[in-house]
């Protein structure tokens, strides 16, 4: 079954122009002017129950327009959307009991009181039975390690304990559907890596599906085994993230550090016949760039039997790199090279 | 069954408030200090004014000052539990509607539950004080039903508040700054507590039809004066309420439609 | 150098039109209150001729003058300061190469300058074609208003920077703040004239820098005030204004002390 089932989504908004300077403001107090924005451009996607989905591009591409047409806050001006079976925006009250949502850069804890006080109201809220509630909280206190926490109030958390306590109050209530909105924006390396380890976790054993979106394509490489990438309102990519690398990486690059100096020269002398590229970063230092489709011990093999190297890296290009490249490179050829 | 659910919640979100307001026991009586001393200047305003005359129009000192003590009752009530003020800034601008309407709750429930405000409440009481002193001072005869009275009028002008201040609050959902209406309402409500016949027509009309503030003071207090006795205007208090509360709840629900962008 | 702080005005009025619909708002408020209370002092009026020392036709022009006067001075510095302490950004606009209090000063003054020339002035307009208000025909009676009316600003912005800043020592000013303005309006004179209130009240009050806010210029502009009284009050003014700069400049001091030396 689908967890998520999207058709021709669209989403317009009307903004208001701001006409400059004195004259314009007073003529902004008469009339108002608006333009017609599309965030989200006919997309379609679908995602099957137990999947973890990355939803990447860049701050404007109608990711986040896209979340709240998902979780029922906004109403899309076209298109058909079913999360769970349900239309969201429909049946709001009935549709949000399924699913978990958690906004990176807001908190739905209460400020003032100990983190407990706010996940027993969640419990009211979303009508969760007291002895569930009870195991499922001591389950996840346990797994993110809480317990301490319990007591104080959110003003007195830091971020990465906040966001921990975040994920537990959209899980109180089991959703099937956990949708994160920048889950691990501003947190440090040890946070991130136990909150994609739980999210993981709650995937594996409770089949929970999970649509997230970042910026930290580190959670996206260690998370998602599925990738759709937005720009400008289109899905420019859908695929697998191995697929992605495959057909976007251009090639690998390996550093090397001779023992004696090099030349330019030297170094195109060692790969003679192989359609390498060389550049000399210094003295002893030269990098080699070799296409996706050959294989580094070819070029590793002639480079060692021939000079003395003291030191060498191989250089993989990352998911980071690509999605930069992808955005460098113009959305529509990157879009049209995906694709093709 | 929606109703019952609301009051669970309501209960939950009280014991909330009382925990945060417990780490902030100084605030809570800086607070109540602050909303009784805005009472005060008005009684004090009333009390200047009448050294200087002895009535205002054809109403007392006494008269004046239990419409008064009448107003302060419904808009304690009011206070608690519809604490809108801040609706625009915290909801729109910075988001929060978002989460609540990620909830399984009512947002209009959500929204007054989180801002429940229970000092103004003791204005209230303040208020009850003063009724029942002002109506010892005239001697006022004392029926059996008009505890029963007071309750159905003051709910009633609790409606009128509620229903307008939730109006002006769904205004945020229409434009990205209607931050002056409110005030202006704010300004227009301060007239309602004095006797209106003092006003001329436009006035009277305004606070009587059209921002029916009139029925959250004067009319209804009027039921239990003996000189100013008007059971038509007073009665009209509870229907009032229920119009005015339908009107805004139907602008609040039009708003979050709009804020989720359908159909507009 | 001053011009970067003239640059604040500019911003502020500019952010002031932006806001449309305070703007209309903001109009119908005055008049409305100023219709409010035209009516309520007749009703107190009755067939009196003069209460408080002034004639019915002197209160009117008062009332009208006063609250168009509030409408200049008027700001919610206070509470921008306060919100700015609180969430840590007053920490960013100290270390700017400009004074913070003079940024919000000015800030404030773009606001009452809006509010002078598209508020005051047509409101002031409206208030004469609507009410009997009589102008004053001395060029240089309305020369010392304007004066006046400056100083009305300051020492009302100094009240409010004084009370924001008090959010470096509490945790929550809220209701410091609330009590502020309401003390603003009842004793600075734009509810009830200072001769209003009984002897002791009075004498009490021309010891407090309210009067200056709002009974001082409204006085003058009406014709309550002649001759060397006019100069009198003026002085007054400038001393409470000098006083003020006092405890500001040692609460600022002791405050950027606990925000360097504590960390906030």
């Amino acid at each position: 079954m689908l967890a998520i089932d999207v058709h021709q989504l669209r989403k317009q908004f009307k903004v208001q122009k701001n006409r400059v300077g004195v004259k314009g403001a007073l003529l902004d107090l008469f009339k108002r002017e608006h333009t017609l924005v599309t965030a989200v451009k006919d997309i379609s996607f679908q995602i099957p129950q137990g999947e973890i989905c990355g939803y990447i591009g860049e701050n404007g591409a109608g990711k986040s327009t896209t979340i709240k047409m998902l979780t029922g806050i906004l109403v899309p001006t076209s298109g058909d959307i079913r999360v769970n079976g349900f239309v969201p925006h429909k049946e709001r009250e009935a549709f949000v009991k399924e699913i978990g949502v958690v906004f990176g850069q807001r908190s739905q804890l209460w400020w003032d009181i100990g983190v407990i006080e706010s996940f027993r109201l969640l419990r009211k809220v979303y009508r969760v039975g007291e002895s569930d509630f009870n195991r499922r909280l001591d389950e996840l206190v346990e797994t993110l390690d809480l317990s301490e926490l319990l007591n104080r109030p959110v003003r007195k958390l830091s971020l990465g304990q906040r966001m921990r306590c975040e994920l537990v109050a959209a899980l109180l209530h089991q959703p099937s559907i956990l949708f994160l909105d920048e889950p691990t924006i501003g947190l440090d390396i040890m946070v991130k890596t136990q909150i994609r380890d739980f999210l993981q976790k709650i995937n594996r054993e409770l089949g929970t599906t999970i649509l997230l979106t970042t910026h930290d394509l580190q959670d996206i490489d260690a998370l998602c085994s599925r990738v759709i990438m937005l720009d400008d309102g289109h899905i420019i990519y859908d695929g697998g993230l191995d697929e992605l690398k495959d057909r976007w990486s251009k090639g690998r690059e390996i550093v090397f550090q001779f023992t004696d100096a090099v030349s330019l020269e030297r170094v195109r002398s060692l790969t003679d016949g192989l359609d390498v590229r060389w550049t000399v970063e210094n003295e002893w230092t030269a990098k080699v760039w070799i296409p996706r489709e050959m294989n580094v011990s070819d070029v590793l093999a002639r480079v060692v039997s021939s000079a003395e190297i003291s030191d060498i890296k191989i250089l993989e290009t990352n998911t980071d790199e690509i999605v930069r490249e992808i955005y460098r490179t113009g959305s529509s050829d990157a879009g049209e090279a995906l694709r093709g | 069954m929606k109703i019952l659910f609301s009051l669970s919640l309501f209960r939950e979100y009280i014991a909330n408030y009382l925990k945060t307001k417990l780490t902030y026991r100084a605030d809570f009586w800086v607070e109540v200090a602050s909303d009784l001393l805005f009472s005060a200047m008005n009684l004090i305003f009333i009390f200047v004014v009448f050294q200087h005359t002895p009535s205002l129009g054809d109403w007392s000192e006494a008269e004046v000052v239990f419409v008064y003590g009448y107003f302060m009752i419904p808009y304690g009530l009011f206070s608690t539990f519809s604490n809108l003020w801040n609706f625009g800034e915290r909801y729109i601008i910075k988001g929060e509607m978002d989460r609540i309407l990620t909830r399984p709750a009512g947002s209009l429930t959500q929204v007054m539950l989180e801002n429940v405000d229970p000092p103004s409440l003791i204005g209230s009481l303040v208020g009850i004080g003063i009724m029942a002193t002002s109506w010892w001072k005239m001697g006022l005869t004392f029926e059996w039903y008009d505890p029963l009275a007071l309750l159905a009028l003051v709910l009633g002008s609790t409606l009128v508040y509620m229903g307008i201040y939730t109006a002006i609050a769904a205004l945020s959902f229409y434009s990205d700054a209607p931050t002056g209406i409110t005030p202006l309402i704010y300004n227009i409500q301060n007239y309602g507590r004095y006797p209106v016949q003092i006003y001329n027509k436009t006035i009277r009309f305004l606070l009587t039809w059209l921002l029916p503030f009139a029925f959250v003071g004067v009319y209804p207090a009027s039921f239990f004066l003996e000189d100013h006795h008007d059971p038509l205007m007073a009665w009209l208090t509870p229907a009032a309420g229920l119009i005015v509360g339908a009107i805004g709840l139907a602008v609040w629900t039009h708003g979050v439609k709009r804020y989720r962008g359908a159909g507009s | 150098m001053v011009s970067a702080y003239f640059d604040f005005v500019r911003i502020r009025f500019l952010t002031m039109l932006a806001y449309r619909i305070n703007y209309y708002s903001g109009i119908v408020i005055y008049c409305i209150n100023i219709g409010a209370y035209y009516f309520m002092w007749r009703a107190i009026y009755g067939d009196a001729e003069t209460l408080g020392g002034f004639t019915v036709a002197q209160m009117t022009t008062y009332i009208a003058v006063s609250w168009m006067a509030r409408a200049f001075y008027f700001n919610n510095l206070d509470r921008e300061i306060s919100n700015e302490i609180r969430d840590g950004s007053v920490a960013v606009q100290m270390m700017r190469p400009i004074s913070y209090l003079l940024v919000k000063m000015m800030q404030g003054f773009g606001e009452g300058a809006f509010r002078m020339l598209l508020l005051m002035v047509p409101g002031m307009i409206v208030a004469t074609l609507l009410f009997p208000v009589t102008l004053p025909t001395d060029p240089m009676r309305w020369f010392v208003f304007f004066i006046m009316l400056w100083f009305s600003f300051l020492i009302n912005t100094q009240l409010n920077l004084l009370t924001g800043l008090f959010a470096f020592f509490v945790e929550n000013n809220e209701g410091l703040m609330r009590m502020k303005r309401v003390l603003i309006d009842l004793l600075s004179g734009v509810l009830l004239p200072l001769t209003f209130f009984p002897g002791w009240a009075r004498t009490i009050l021309e010891w407090l820098p309210f009067q200056a806010i709002t009974y001082l210029p409204s006085s003058v502009f009406t014709g309550r005030l002649n001759g060397v009284e006019v100069w009198n009050a003026l002085y007054v003014q400038m001393i409470w204004f000098l006083a003020l700069i006092v405890p500001i400049l040692l609460m600022w001091r002791s405050a950027r002390k606990r925000l360097f030396v504590q960390g906030g």
